[in-house]
């Protein structure tokens, strides 16, 4: 039997699953993984040319279970994501190594677990990624789900309550795509995509409804879209760092990726598109796409609000998901394509992000945002990552993240969208503001006095958080780069992406060119840095010596302005948050737990046995009629 | 005291050379003279004429004029009113830390000579023997016009080079900080090391250092700039 190359790369993360799970107590293993996810990633680059256009590459592995046959393979899309994925993994789980993982157990973390389940998360993500079929798709799926789980659990306390919040979650998103799936085969027959293709065009709208709305909610779930999001920021920002950071990168991007490929491209944009909302004037796909404007925003602000580095960051994981799925919705050249890149641009920032805090954490022991400040002076390289990935995440160039959200925007405008533009750039007006938040709270303003011994992370820490720092300026300078793999893995799906070049995108109405934006922007900065050095000698000074309306100021007087931060615009839109969503969730919580209780009460109190000859008795019935 | 600082003004020496570095330094003069941030620190009544000047009746902005939230960018200190000696702590902090070249506008005729509070014993009655005052804008109070009429002059001698009185500060250090000394106390000292500073800016001069200076040596415990430290040179934390 001859091994493909797909075949390889899951051998080998099975491998590592097994490495982690058998030598996951001995000494070094967290380098060993690391190594280990190298290689799954050397893999994946044999497989490159699925990035450019080439044929999908499939498993020699497959099965057939109850007349369904199952296969795995890779095709561009895919391979996207699992980049992603695999790139993720190796620098954060290089991260943990060393001091952080030393850290970790002492404050009696379990590390075989944590790396077992970082193992299992990627193994379970590249089956989900690989999967042929809907039947495999479902099965990666819930091995995704339940890999995320474990490794949410793994810090205890608060984090296994948000795990089980996360799973109570997914089960009910399985459940919804479980009915989907059966929908799909009473119509179609068959699991196999191709067959699914050619019922989809006799489905009856009613049916098509059902569908997009059982596998819509279903994978929303976990990209946390309105309204089921609550789940998202506790289990993700609570997870320990390095798993934090991976998760915040790509877990929930699985779901977009299951929204790729069933709703984009087995029920076809043009299908959903068609489907009307009776008495008002938008279609399923019009709702698709102010889901994700409010993904945007909603989340975006609750971020504002965090005082918890971490939860700010988790909440903004949510809100970019919202960027995603709008502009693949938008479904033109340059709206799926921006789309799509914002899922690798978003991943770069936001593991870089998340790392930096967690560097931070690991030399302070906080990520409190009124227990932080001015620690630019102690960890200058920490602070770069962070300066360089909330710029990326705000979408301001340099960065990658304007590449990616300057094509959603336009593609808003050239489809004559205002009002989703709209609510796009108050989603970024929100991601600015609580950035910045983040950045003065943790690295600007006074350093306080129990942080003046405070070192910069260790380099285990550091090389790959400027790895990533570095990833999201040269994919920033040069987009032409990912915009490639975009374009290839759009045309899977049905598709097309812009004409790329290497700086950006060449267009009708308006190209974009990267090297010379930069160019510029960096003309600018030399400009400014000339008059600084030419302007006689500069003096540092003490932090102490600073303006407080004429007050002395000493180290004991605090004087970093953190708590109730953004007061004026807090008290304009304090109103606005209501807690809505909570108070759904609550509401449907209590629902269950008294109609469960309401069981309860029936099956105690009765005799047992009548209930189990009732039931017998039903079950005849229903059979024999 | 008088005699002797009028003598020290500086004979203005025709300069030869490069011409051009003439017409260069005039520039920068011209342009120093027409973007000018004022931080107004309002001490009394006056402040009550500033927003009439700065606003769209009298409109201070159409000469460059605009109000500044921080000292480090400001460029002229107004003092609009009485100053006790509070109040005069504060100040002194305050002009030192603004980045030179600084420019000190005394407004009412508080700051001249005490004003009505002549007989007080809260009060700093002559604000230059604080700091070095550029200008005087003497009334109680002084209307807008002549505080716009005021700060034009200050242009003026802005533009021609003569306002360089705030390096009078570093070259005469010693005499102003003995007044602030028999005012505040022989403890006193603001988080500026202005002796540093006048090293820096090459600026010391004859009075920078004397008495007065010795005695707050004596006091002064510096404040060190914070460096950007990379860490490894540190102890470890005391945890």
């Amino acid at each position: 039997m001859i091994f493909s190359l797909l075949d390889e790369l899951l051998i080998f993360s099975a491998a590592t699953v097994l490495v982690a799970l058998i030598l996951g107590r001995g000494l070094a293993v967290g380098w060993m993984v690391t190594i280990l996810y190298g290689g799954q990633l050397l893999v994946l680059i044999k497989m490159a040319a699925l990035g450019y256009g080439g044929d999908p590459i499939a498993s020699e592995l497959s099965l057939s279970v109850m007349g369904q046959d199952l296969s795995w393979r890779f095709d561009a899309l895919s391979w996207f994501f699992a980049l992603i994925t695999l790139v993720a993994a190796l620098l954060t789980s290089w991260f943990s190594c060393g001091e952080w993982e030393r850290k970790f157990k002492q404050q009696r973390g379990n590390v075989w677990l944590f790396h077992l389940a970082m193992a299992l998360n990627v193994f379970t993500m590249l089956i989900l990624l690989a999967s042929g079929d809907l039947l495999s798709l479902f099965i990666g799926w819930e091995l995704v789900s339940w890999a995320g789980f474990l490794l949410m659990a793994v810090a205890g306390g608060v984090a296994t309550k948000a795990a089980i919040r996360y799973i109570t979650y997914a089960v009910v998103g399985g459940m919804s795509i479980f009915g989907g799936i059966a929908l799909v085969y009473a119509a179609a027959g068959s699991l196999q995509y191709e067959a699914i293709l050619i019922a989809v065009e006799k489905m009856s709208t009613g049916q098509l409804w059902m569908l997009v709305l059982l596998f819509g909610s279903g994978f929303g779930i976990k990209m946390g879209l309105l309204p089921f999001h609550l789940w998202q920021a506790a289990a993700y920002a609570e997870t320990p760092g390095p798993g934090s950071a991976f998760l915040g990168a790509i877990s929930s991007r699985m779901g977009l990726f299951a929204i790729l490929l069933v709703l984009v491209k087995l029920f076809g944009i043009v299908n959903i598109d068609s489907l009307k909302i009776p008495f008002t004037l938008i279609d399923a796909r019009d709702l698709l796409a102010w889901i994700a404007v409010f993904t945007i925003i909603f989340p975006t602000y609750t971020a504002l609000k965090q005082n918890d580095a971490r939860y700010l960051l988790a909440w903004h994981g949510i809100g970019q998901g919202g960027y995603m799925l709008l502009g693949l919705v938008t479904a033109n050249s340059l709206g799926a394509a921006g789309g799509l890149l914002h899922v690798l641009n978003y991943a770069a920032c936001q593991a870089a992000l998340l790392m930096a805090v967690f560097a931070v954490m690991h030399r302070t022991g906080t990520a409190d945002l009124n227990k932080l400040g001015g620690l630019v002076a102690r960890m200058p390289l920490s602070f770069l990552v962070l300066l360089t990935g909330i710029i990326g995440l705000a979408g301001l160039p340099p960065m990658n993240g304007f590449v990616s959200k300057w094509l959603v925007y336009r593609s808003l405008l050239e489809d004559g969208m205002p009002l989703l533009f709209l609510g796009t750039i108050i989603g970024t007006l929100g991601t600015i503001l609580s950035v910045y938040k983040l950045i003065h709270n943790m690295f600007l303003g006074q350093l306080r006095v129990e942080h003046e011994q405070v070192r910069e992370a260790p380099w285990s820490m550091m090389t790959p958080m400027l790895i990533l720092a570095g990833t999201i300026f040269v994919t920033g300078l040069l987009p032409g780069i990912p915009l490639t793999w975009v374009s290839a893995a759009l045309q899977t799906i049905g598709l097309t992406g812009p004409e790329i070049t290497l700086g950006g995108i060449e267009s009708s109405s308006g190209s974009l060119d990267m090297i010379w934006v930069i160019g510029v922007l960096f003309a600018g900065f030399g400009i400014g840095a000339v008059i600084f050095y030419s302007a006689g000698p500069s003096k540092r000074v003490h932090q102490l010596d600073n303006y407080a309306g004429g007050h002395f100021l000493t180290a004991d007087v605090r004087y970093q302005y953190s708590d109730n931060f953004y007061s004026g615009l807090m008290h304009l839109i304090r109103g606005w948050y209501r807690g809505s969503f909570q108070w759904l969730e609550n509401s449907i919580t209590s629902l269950v737990e008294f109609l469960s209780l309401g069981m309860q009460g029936i099956y105690r109190r009765a005799n047992s046995e009548f209930y189990l000859l009732s039931t017998a008795l039903f079950i005849i019935a229903w059979v024999v009629f | 005291m008088v005699m002797s600082r009028l003598q020290k003004i500086p004979v203005v020496e025709e300069k030869k050379g490069n011409p051009l570095a003439r017409v260069f330094d005039d520039l920068v003069r011209f342009c120093r003279s027409r973007s000018l941030f004022i931080l107004h620190y309002c001490t009394g009544c006056g402040a009550i004429e500033l927003p009439p000047a700065m606003t769209s009746r009298f409109d201070m902005e159409r000469l460059g004029i605009q109000p500044m939230v921080s000292p480090r960018q400001a460029d002229i200190l107004l003092i609009t009113g009485y100053v006790s000696i509070k109040t005069l702590k504060r100040v002194i902090l305050t002009y030192e830390q603004m980045g030179s070249p600084k420019y000190v506008v005394g407004i009412c005729s508080c700051t001249v000579n005490g004003g009505m509070y002549w007989q007080s014993y809260a009060t700093a009655k002559k604000l230059d023997e604080y700091m070095p005052v550029d200008l005087y804008i003497a009334g109680c109070m002084p209307r807008p016009e002549a505080v716009i009429s005021g700060l034009q002059k200050l242009m003026d001698r802005i533009k021609n080079g003569e306002a360089d009185s705030w390096q009078d500060y570093y070259r005469n250090y010693d005499y102003y900080l003995g007044n602030q000394q028999k005012l505040f106390g022989e403890d006193w000292q603001t988080p500026t090391d202005i002796i540093t500073e006048a090293k820096h800016y090459e600026l010391m001069g004859e009075g920078t250092l004397g008495q007065h200076t010795r005695l707050l040596e004596q006091h002064q415990q510096p404040l060190e700039a914070l460096e950007m430290r990379l860490g490894h040179k540190l102890k470890e934390p005391v945890e």
